[in-house]
């Protein structure tokens, strides 16, 4: 088991799961083949196609959207002005646009880190956190418990705002139904979505409650690929639950767990699915409102796609700052080390 | 597109009919993405006559996108049934759609747009954006209609104010919507109750409601606007035409006209009170408005009169559904208490550039005529701009029989805004109006708020104001 690898995450584009290294690594060059038909037709159809289809629906909607983000355009006209960087000032002095961006800042930084917190305690329990005599293993039934924790994940985001819409409900909803019925009459006909100091917290709540069965399988499966012996080692040595998940599981897993972050941010960064569902207007004073609600108002009820293109900008803008950033903050904490098993 | 074609041409790819098959349609694609604008393409034309008043060509394609929300299609499609018979060898094709903006957007710039839209909806097309590529419909109201009478003097008044936008009659509005403050007529003579006539009146109901453990009102987090229209309504009413006209124009003081004040002051009372059911921010509207239809637990909501179509199925048995005018802030009223506030909604458009204009014109001429706009009123509940298609008892309906009373007691004093919808307000105006209904804020901020968003329009030089006279 010795030989089991990790990918190094230097090179790979950081989306990838924790995959052993099956083969041995190419070291010997191999000289360069004459060009056949064979190998221009499989290139062309390969490569050259996806690569078309790419430019094309991919890379070119962006130059698009960059290039609308520079104009006056109304979206239903086919007469644009140019002008110039008006629709970004626009932008950064309108305090909705602020408040939404906030919004989003707010989720990037809660999100994830709930999120992947309790997928990895949860992952840890019904992989390794079982009874302390005998073989490594999870709880008891842990099986069971995956499966259910991933019963969220498999129904849609739509409808899972809906029956949370439901179950906040002031006057008929369940939530509240078991608040006062425990005799906290305080929340009889609270609004959970209505109030500003607690509609956001709900509402991460049911988006965390959607997707930590998802990630503590995707955990699952790395700290499967951990092997036992690293465990009963560290066992033996008297590390209790707790420092064996700090200082063997976490570092072994380092790769998914940046994955899952990624993923988890560019979720809270788009968020419009739930936010939409929950709160279609934006919540009270606007506490739920996130870029892609304001975008989607902006280009399709106001009818200003120049300004609403502009938002799309500087939403991929956020997004791909973000990415960078984890990928900063993992390098300088000693992610790029190799960690050979 | 540079790129594309060089990395293609330099590998040689791509060569076969593969190739041209996936290319050819996506350039095309992009051509039209690329908001390059078609040319006007108008079709061949045919002779004008009574029954041809738009000189719609022989054997045309009628192609129309009707949005389909709470009145369905179906009425379209009778009308279009009629248009075949009336024009043998054409053919009306009637799609519909749920999302008029973002399937339309396309179209329009890509300048092959349907020959009539129904645009409605929340996803519809903001007017400011598209009113210099629609057809003025003077022609068809001018325009005889089925039955050989001049279809304007057919329609009930102020109706097509809301599709007048600078002088231009750009969308004629096919349902005529009376706003009001509803109740069950069942349930306040099972009281002793009488509807209000002003709001110092209405805060003693509240009162006697309280004491009997009912609210005044419910709302839900979506439709809390409702409650501003309310307000609007009775401002006008007490403050006159300038008070409208301020707000439609956006004017610095407009929500702090005396009149506007005067019935935010009565309403915060009422809210302050408790009156309100609590926790509407966090409800849906619909299980709002259940609250008050099926529960009772509240006596009035003020909403346009779609309610009792939107309602029927969670509509308590012998509810009997009514409408009454908003109240007013005195006795003494500019507009007497019978004015109500009256928009023709489901506005349909005919774009300049669509192939068969004439065909989207007459489609409308055959739907104001009196065959099927009484389908309309009997099929859907709901009265069209069409006077005179609704029998004394309503099709059954209690709330249809009111809405012709309160038109006929209104007489002349009918009136609308568009301000609200034409610059895309209503959204940032929810925000505003859940925070004061809820009792979290007051008179000044919520002046301030209001003010704050028709503020923002107006210094926004890259929104096209329309001005109203």
């Amino acid at each position: 088991m010795t030989s089991v690898k990790t990918q190094q995450s230097r090179n790979d584009d950081g989306l990838a799961a924790v995959v052993p290294a099956t083969a041995p690594p190419q070291l010997v060059k191999r000289r360069r083949k004459p060009l056949t038909w064979d190998k221009v037709s499989f290139f062309a159809v390969f490569l050259g196609l996806p690569l078309a289809i790419y430019l094309l629906f991919v890379i070119w909607p962006f130059v698009q959207a960059f290039g609308y983000s520079l104009t006056d355009w109304s979206g239903f006209s086919p007469n644009q002005n140019f002008i110039g960087l008006e629709n970004y000032t626009k932008i950064f002095t309108d305090d909705i646009f602020m408040k939404a961006m906030g919004n989003n800042i707010l989720l990037v930084i809660f999100l994830p880190i709930i999120t992947i917190i309790l997928s990895l305690v949860l992952a840890s329990l019904v992989t390794v956190g079982g009874s302390s005599k005998g073989q490594i293993k999870g709880l008891r039934n842990s099986s069971f418990y995956r499966v259910v924790s991933f019963f969220p994940y498999t129904i849609p985001a739509i409808a899972i705002g809906i029956m949370w819409g439901q179950i906040y409900d002031p006057s008929g909803g369940l939530l509240n139904g078991i608040l006062t019925g425990l005799g906290f009459d305080q929340f009889k006909d609270f609004a959970w979505l209505g109030d500003k100091n607690t509609a956001m917290i709900a509402t991460m709540f049911v988006i965390v409650w959607g997707f930590v069965g998802f990630y503590m399988v995707l955990f699952v499966a790395g700290i499967k690929g951990i092997p036992a012996e690293l465990f009963e080692a560290a066992r033996i040595d008297g590390a209790g639950r707790f420092r064996t998940a700090v200082s063997i599981t976490i570092p072994l897993i380092r790769d998914n767990i940046q994955t899952a972050y990624i993923y988890m941010g560019i979720l809270a960064l788009d968020a419009f699915v739930y936010m939409a569902a929950l709160n279609s207007g934006g919540g009270p004073d606007n506490s739920t409102l996130v870029m892609a609600q304001q975008l989607f108002f902006t280009a399709f009820s106001k009818g200003q796609f120049g300004l609403a293109s502009a938002m799309g900008v500087v939403l991929a803008v956020a997004t791909l700052i973000f990415s960078g950033l984890v990928f900063l903050v993992n390098r300088l904490t000693g992610g790029d080390k190799d960690v050979s098993l | 597109m540079n790129v594309q074609h060089q990395s293609v041409g330099r590998r040689g790819f791509l060569r076969g009919a593969l190739a041209a098959a996936v290319l050819v349609p996506m350039g095309g694609t992009i051509a039209s993405c690329a908001a390059g604008g078609g040319g006007t393409t108008t079709g061949p034309t045919g002779t004008v006559s009574d029954t041809n008043p738009f000189g719609m060509a022989e054997k045309a394609t009628l192609d129309a996108v009707i949005f389909k929300g709470g009145y369905g299609i179906d009425y379209v499609e009778f009308a279009g049934k009629i248009f075949e018979k009336t024009h043998e060898g054409s053919t009306a094709k009637i799609a519909p759609s749920t999302d008029i903006a973002q399937e339309l957007q396309p179209r329009f710039v890509g300048g092959n747009p349907p020959d009539l839209i129904d645009n409605s909806g929340a996803k519809s097309i903001g007017f400011s954006t598209i009113l210099a590529q629609l057809e003025d419909l003077t022609s068809v109201v001018e325009a005889k209609n089925l039955e050989g009478k001049v279809i304007k003097d057919t329609l009930y008044t102020g109706v097509l104010a809301p599709g007048t936008f600078d002088g231009k009659l750009a969308a004629l509005n096919y349902v005529l919507t009376v706003f009001a403050v509803w109740y069950s007529d069942s349930l306040l003579k099972e009281n002793g109750w009488t509807v209000p006539k002003t709001w110092d009146e209405m805060y003693t109901l509240g009162e006697q409601a309280k004491a009997k453990g009912k609210y005044l009102f419910v709302w839900g987090k979506e439709a809390a606007s409702y409650y501003l229209w309310m307000m609007m309504e009775s401002a006008i009413k007490e403050g006159g035409d300038e008070v409208r006209l301020a707000l439609e124009n956006l004017k610095e003081d407009g929500w702090s006209h005396p009149a506007v004040q005067s019935v935010f002051t009565a309403m915060d009372k009422i809210v302050k009170a408790g009156f309100f059911k609590p926790g509407g921010s966090g409800t849906q509207f619909t299980a709002a408005q259940a609250q008050w239809t099926n529960a009772q637990e509240a006596l009035f909501y003020p909403s346009g009169s779609w309610i009792e179509n939107e309602m029927k199925d969670q509509t308590k048995a012998g509810f009997n559904m009514t409408g009454a005018p908003v109240p007013t802030v005195t006795t003494g009223s500019k507009l007497p208490y019978t004015a109500i506030h009256s928009a023709a909604g489901e506005p349909y458009i005919v774009p300049s550039q669509a192939k068969n204009a004439a065909g989207g014109k007459e489609l409308l001429r055959i739907m104001l005529s009196k065959e099927a706009a009484t389908n309309f009123a009997k099929t859907k509940l709901a009265p069209t701009i069409v006077k005179d298609t609704i029998p004394a008892d309503g099709f059954g309906s209690t709330a249809l029989v009111s809405q012709t009373k309160l038109l006929a007691d209104a007489g002349e004093d009918i009136f609308t805004w568009n301000f609200i919808d034409l610059y895309g307000m209503n959204k940032d105006q929810l925000v505003v109006m859940n925070t004061f209904l809820d009792g979290k804020s007051d008179v000044a901020t919520l002046t301030s708020a209001l003010q704050n968003i028709t503020d923002k329009v107006r210094n926004d030089s890259s929104v096209k104001k329309i001005e109203v006279k």
